[in-house]
């Protein structure tokens, strides 16, 4: 087949690599190959795991919602959706491809066989506190205080040593939350959702599925059905939460699909920052992952939203790898409120996520920062959308898209602003960088206005990697690569200091790792 | 009707059971068959279907009848010194006395639609052009360079108004043409196809302004070979419905494309300015320009693609970019700037705005004593003009007919 | 002519709105050049904003009158039929709208309200061509849209054209100096000089005395936080640049 002129740009079967005019040839060449050993968080766990029954039936959703002992609304909440699903297809729009998934051949059940539960932070097995260790999470609340104890509450020791709460999902179930104590006497409640349903039920009812319905999508639609954990998050009226929240997702088990569910919500005047990692294991199956993520935020309430999505890539034949089709959606309900998302996306074979706002509070704020970086076979379709609806709102939408390899990156996302939304004001910036001639930078931004004094304004670029820069970096004493990331670097500078710092130094890592071998 | 026939569109309006009617009564022609075939397997586009999510014609076009606004009949292009090509829905006329080095050929038999599938309202007139003894396709070819323009009006009162014209302009060849679309009739659908080779130059000028009740759409199929030089200005008014498509390829080293469009929108208009470049060779060029100013009831809409593939899409230099206004409240506006890219050596851009004019403007321009209305008549007209001055000899008019809208 | 007194403004909407100017008393009589002079954050942008009734800014007490009449309730382009023109510190890029059109359309506008006869062509480009000549200002540039892809200093030049194609009666400059290098200063100080006479006010906004040895003027002001604290003749000038204004400011304080 003649790939490389006909009219089937997205088929790719060429093997062969042009090589262009002025890019070095190692640089195209080395773009091709994504190792494998690149990925350090590729290990698994050696742990006994309990499974639901194979596959997807009302029997499976029983059998969930009967381990995780919940009350039958939730039952009868879980079952409705499932049925909707049924009748739903998965969504063809977006610029992936990937093999058609058998929803039969997953488990929607894993957990550590020990038991869901335990009492302290000593119940939870070894392995996997140890694999929390590898990962370099600081899960053991004894490690996290060593460096704190006493001098704590000093703003010096504070610095040095950022304390932050950490929520650790492992397969399916919550294994530990940290700091929660202290949290409690601040009044914010910080605990797996299954734990919340038992002892938060009537604000789990208030507030699930009210940002993302039920029938929302397809995947959300799978996850209402089948959600395993997740985190949930209630910051009382008034209360700055004293320290970072954090989840960090770990996908284990083979044929395993991850659908965990978080919900945060930030009462009046309330401010939380949310940091989210995610890593699994590298396996040949493709794991599905099918997250809903509901953010509520009330009158002057602000929640800061940190992504780091480091699930496996896939090999570099795209053999493998994370289905990531994830929902995240924040609503600023009441007047002032502000709801940012920052993430920093470089793994999963397959992204599908648009982290959204619904501007719905008079002068209410959203925000999108993002960093996608694609390698190897990836393919990442990510963006955001800003539904304008109260007065004065603002959004801003900035997206640093990095392809390399084979890889394929797509921004898409939405900006509309409703005939109520008064003197609303959007600003975009979408840029792509290529390195390499074999990956596909796309953006797709709609962009619907409906006020006469809204001010939109969208820009977006494609480049590559400046010859230029390059050269002069390097006659200045730079390696190759060295100079790369100090270009790529500077291109998602704007982006990485919305991070978090203890989050931006692991982001900045992260894709230096991402990019490895992407240049000669 | 037979049953088969009926059968070609799924759950079809009265509409599309028209059109499946009037393609039964046309005289068989398997490359007839493959054009409507293409149309009816989504039939009207709606706006279910990405790229018509805004521009829903199932929706438009309910039934296939008069309208009942005629519309304005005043054709506002010059044709002094003009060859006019006049496609009304009872048939078309064209010059008998033609200068050398320009050629029409007119073919009862429909000619082949290579991109159909992508075009299903240029599909439809491709099918639908022409009849029994009238030709499907107006072939034109083009030798010359020191030409009259060509002008093609689409006009005159009836149900439905189909066209198809393929121009060839053969190496070096120049050639300038010039399309109104009038309306009057309830629905026209226009498929123009021009093709330049090594070194053409071409210059078209597209003008539509129709009745409040007319759908209407104008789609082109544009190819360009080694060195040629592609110019096009429209200037758009809307109806019910319009579309404006325009999808071009570069397909040799080197051509160059300037795509400008302006859409004036007033209540009950809505004006579709639809295009899609696709860089297949190296080195090739495109400036996008498309300004827009919509009233309250109006509604604009700008989508716009650059796809440029693997390999053969290297050394591309593209920028699109959408500027519009919304005068009053109750304008709407809606934006797809996108770029589909598969080459790293690229230049592609875009940009675009959507809002009021600029305050920092207004008041630089009150300070020195212009009223208010005055300055925004000033600034509005200057924005839209913008888009308008690579429309050579007719910008004038053009820019004219702008600016009696804008006074309105 | 100008006369300003207790006047408050506020700069920005509803709950964001800060008070910058405090109470700014002020006369500049006619044919008297005055100069303001402050330290950044002032208010001496916001001063030249109020008074030519730019949006956003409101004025929360006091009075401005011009010749008697009050200006404060006025639109723009009614203050500016009345004479004021303000120099702007950025001049406005107008892409798609030419110099000449853009002057003309202004001066007639002007010259509607005051209930004057239009200008003739003919009168309006020689008219154009004296002042052009006389600020070496290039033909071509006059026919490019206002202010797009000039140089700082054209764009100066180019305030100063229009002002003397205007002829105002009340003349605010912000800024005028900023961005020029020595030949352009010059070029532009003679236009403005060019302009003083005894029926027309000027009021010199700076933050440097280097324009003040082109353009002498008969007073100046010193405005901190929204007022005046200090006023006397040219040397006051010398002194600011000697001493800087924390040492003047002490001293008032």
């Amino acid at each position: 087949m003649d790939c490389c002129g006909g009219t089937d740009e997205h088929e790719d079967d060429c093997t062969e690599v042009t090589v262009k005019e002025g890019i070095d040839a190692k640089t195209v060449e080395a773009a091709k190959a994504l190792e494998s050993e690149n990925y350090s968080a590729g290990f698994s766990t050696e742990i006994e795991t309990e499974y639901s029954p194979k596959g997807l039936s009302e029997d499976t959703i029983r059998f969930i919602s009967a381990k995780k002992e919940e009350p039958e609304w939730l039952l009868e909440w879980r079952l409705a959706a499932y049925r909707r699903w049924l009748t739903m297809e998965e969504p063809t729009w977006a610029k992936v491809r990937y093999e058609p998934i058998d929803y039969q051949e997953y488990y929607y059940y894993a957990a550590p066989k020990s038991g869901a539960k335990y009492e302290s932070i000593d119940d939870v097995p070894k392995e996997i506190l140890e694999t929390y260790e590898k990962l370099g999470i600081p899960l053991r609340e004894a490690e996290v205080l060593l460096g704190v104890k006493g001098a704590a509450e000093t703003a010096a020791t504070a610095r040095e040593a950022p304390r932050v709460a950490v929520d650790a999902v492992f397969d399916s179930v919550s294994v530990a939350t940290t700091f929660r104590k202290e949290l409690e006497k601040a009044g914010v409640i910080f605990m797996s959702i299954s734990e919340a349903v038992r002892e938060h039920p009537e604000l789990v009812k208030k507030y699930l599925g009210s940002v993302v319905p039920q029938s929302d999508n397809y995947f959300a639609t799978l996850n209402s059905a089948v959600f395993s954990d997740g985190t949930f998050v209630y910051v009382p009226k008034g209360v700055r939460c004293p320290m970072e929240l954090s989840t960090y997702f770990r996908m284990n088990a083979e044929n395993t699909g991850q659908f965990e569910r978080t919900l945060i919500v930030c009462d009046e005047g309330a401010y939380v920052s949310y940091l989210e990692g995610c890593t699994a294991p590298m396996r040949d199956e493709n794991q599905l992952h099918a997250a809903v993520v509901e953010l509520v935020a009330l009158d002057d309430a602000e929640i800061k939203y940190s992504t780091v999505q480091n699930w496996w890539p896939g090999d570099e034949n795209g053999k493998g790898g994370i289905y990531n089709f994830v929902t995240k959606r924040g609503d600023c309900r009441g007047p002032r409120s502000k709801i940012s998302w920052t993430q920093v996306e470089t793994g999963s074979a397959v992204t599908w996520k648009y982290p959204s706002c619904i501007l719905r509070g008079d002068d209410s704020v959203g925000e999108f920062y993002s960093i996608a970086v694609t390698n190897g076979r990836q393919q990442a379709d990510t963006g955001t959308k800003m539904i304008h609806l109260g007065k004065r709102t603002k959004s801003r939408i900035i997206s640093k898209g990095i392809s390399a390899g084979k890889s394929d990156n797509t921004y898409r996302g939405l900006v509309s602003i409703n005939k109520r939304a008064e003197k609303a004001r959007n600003f975009t910036q979408c840029d792509s960088l290529l390195i390499g001639g074999r990956c596909g930078a796309h953006t797709v931004p709609y962009v619907e206005n409906r006020r006469a004094d809204a001010q939109l304004e969208h820009e977006a670029t494609t480049t590559k990697l400046s010859e230029d820069q390059l050269f002069y970096a390097r006659q200045r004493g730079l390696g190759e690569e060295q100079a790369v990331a100090l270009l790529v670097n500077g291109f998602v500078r704007e982006v990485l200091q919305e991070l978090p710092m203890e989050f931006a130094v692991e982001a900045q890592k992260l894709l230096e790792v991402s990019l490895e071998g992407s240049v000669g | 009707m037979t049953t088969a026939l009926r059968d070609l569109i799924a759950n079809p309006n009265a509409a599309e059971l028209e059109l499946i009617a009037r393609y039964g009564m046309l005289p068989e022609d398997a490359r007839r068959e493959r054009a409507f075939e293409a149309f009816a397997k989504g039939g009207l586009p709606h706006r279910r279907v990405e790229g018509w999510r805004w521009t829903d014609f199932k929706a438009a076009l309910p039934v296939i009848e008069t309208p009942a606004d005629p519309g304005p009949s005043e054709d506002p292009l010059p044709t002094d010194g003009a060859l006019v090509f006049s496609f009304t829905p009872t048939g078309f006329t064209w010059p008998e006395d033609l200068p050398e080095g320009i050629r029409v050929l007119a073919k009862p038999e429909a000619q082949a639609f290579g991109a159909s599938e992508e075009m299903p309202l240029g599909a439809l007139a491709a099918a639908l052009a022409g009849g029994k003894t009238k030709p499907g396709t107006l072939m034109i070819e083009v030798t010359g360079q020191d030409l009259p323009r060509l002008h093609f009006r689409f006009s005159g009162a009836g149900e439905a108004n189909f066209a198809r014209v393929q121009i060839i302009l053969r190496p070096g060849a120049k050639l300038a043409i010039s399309e109104s679309y009038l309306g009057g009739a309830g629905f026209t659908a226009s498929l123009m196809e021009f093709s330049l080779q090594a070194g053409a130059e071409f210059s078209r000028t597209v003008y539509q302004r129709s009745g409040k009740t007319d759908v209407l759409a104008a789609t082109a199929a544009v190819q360009l070979d080694e060195g040629a030089d592609y110019r096009q200005t429209t200037l758009a008014f809307g109806s019910k419905l319009a579309r404006l498509e325009t999808r071009l390829t570069h397909q040799e080293t080197g051509a160059k494309a300037t795509l400008n469009a302006a859409y004036l929108c007033a209540a009950g208009h809505h004006a579709d300015i639809t295009t899609e470049v696709r860089h297949g060779a190296p080195s090739c060029g495109t400036r996008q320009l498309t300004k827009g100013a919509v009233l309250d009831g109006g509604r604009g809409v700008y989508q716009g693609k650059f796809f440029v593939p693997r390999n053969v899409g290297q050394k591309t230099d593209a920028d699109m970019q959408h500027n519009a206004l919304l005068l009053e409240e109750g304008a709407e506006v809606f934006a797809k700037p996108e770029l589909e890219i598969y080459a790293d050596d690229v230049e592609c851009a875009h940009g675009n705005t959507s809002g009021a004019l600029d305050a920092n403007q207004m008041f630089y321009m009150r300070q020195r004593g212009i009223a208010e209305e005055e300055a925004r008549a000033l600034l509005t007209e200057a924005f839209i003009a913008e888009a308008l001055e690579e429309a050579g000899e007719l910008e004038d008019v053009l820019r004219e007919q702008a600016r009696a809208w804008l006074a309105r | 002519m100008l006369k300003i007194e207790n006047l408050t403004a506020t700069v920005g909407e509803a709950e964001e709105a800060k008070q910058i100017i405090n109470g700014l008393t002020l006369e500049v009589p006619a044919g008297e050049v005055h100069a303001i002079m402050g330290p950044n954050g002032a208010g001496k942008s916001t001063l030249s904003y109020v008074l030519t009734g730019r949006s956003g800014y409101e004025v929360t007490g006091g009075s401005a009158t011009l010749n008697g009449e009050d200006i404060l309730e006025m639109e723009p382009e009614e203050r500016a039929a009345k004479g004021m023109f303000l120099s702007f510190q950025y001049p406005v890029e107008i892409p798609g709208v030419p110099v000449m059109t853009f002057v003309r359309t202004a001066m007639n506008s002007q010259r509607k309200l005051r209930g004057e006869e239009e200008i003739s062509a003919p009168d309006f480009i020689k008219k154009s061509r004296e002042i052009a000549k006389q600020l070496k200002l290039d033909a071509e540039m006059l026919k490019r849209p206002v202010n797009v892809g000039f140089s700082g200093g054209e764009k100066k030049r180019l305030e100063i054209y229009q002002m003397m194609m205007l002829e105002p009666s009340f003349l605010i400059l912000d800024e005028t100096d900023s961005g020029l290098d020595i030949d352009a200063l010059k070029t532009v100080a003679e236009g403005v000089n060019a302009m003083r006479s005894p029926d027309r006010g000027m009021l010199v906004i700076t933050h440097y005395q280097r324009l003040l040895d082109y353009i002498k003027p008969d007073k100046v002001h010193v405005l901190s936080a929204g007022r005046i604290i200090k006023t006397g003749g040219p040397d006051l000038a010398l002194r600011l640049e000697a001493e800087g204004y924390e040492g003047v400011l002490g001293e008032a304080v």
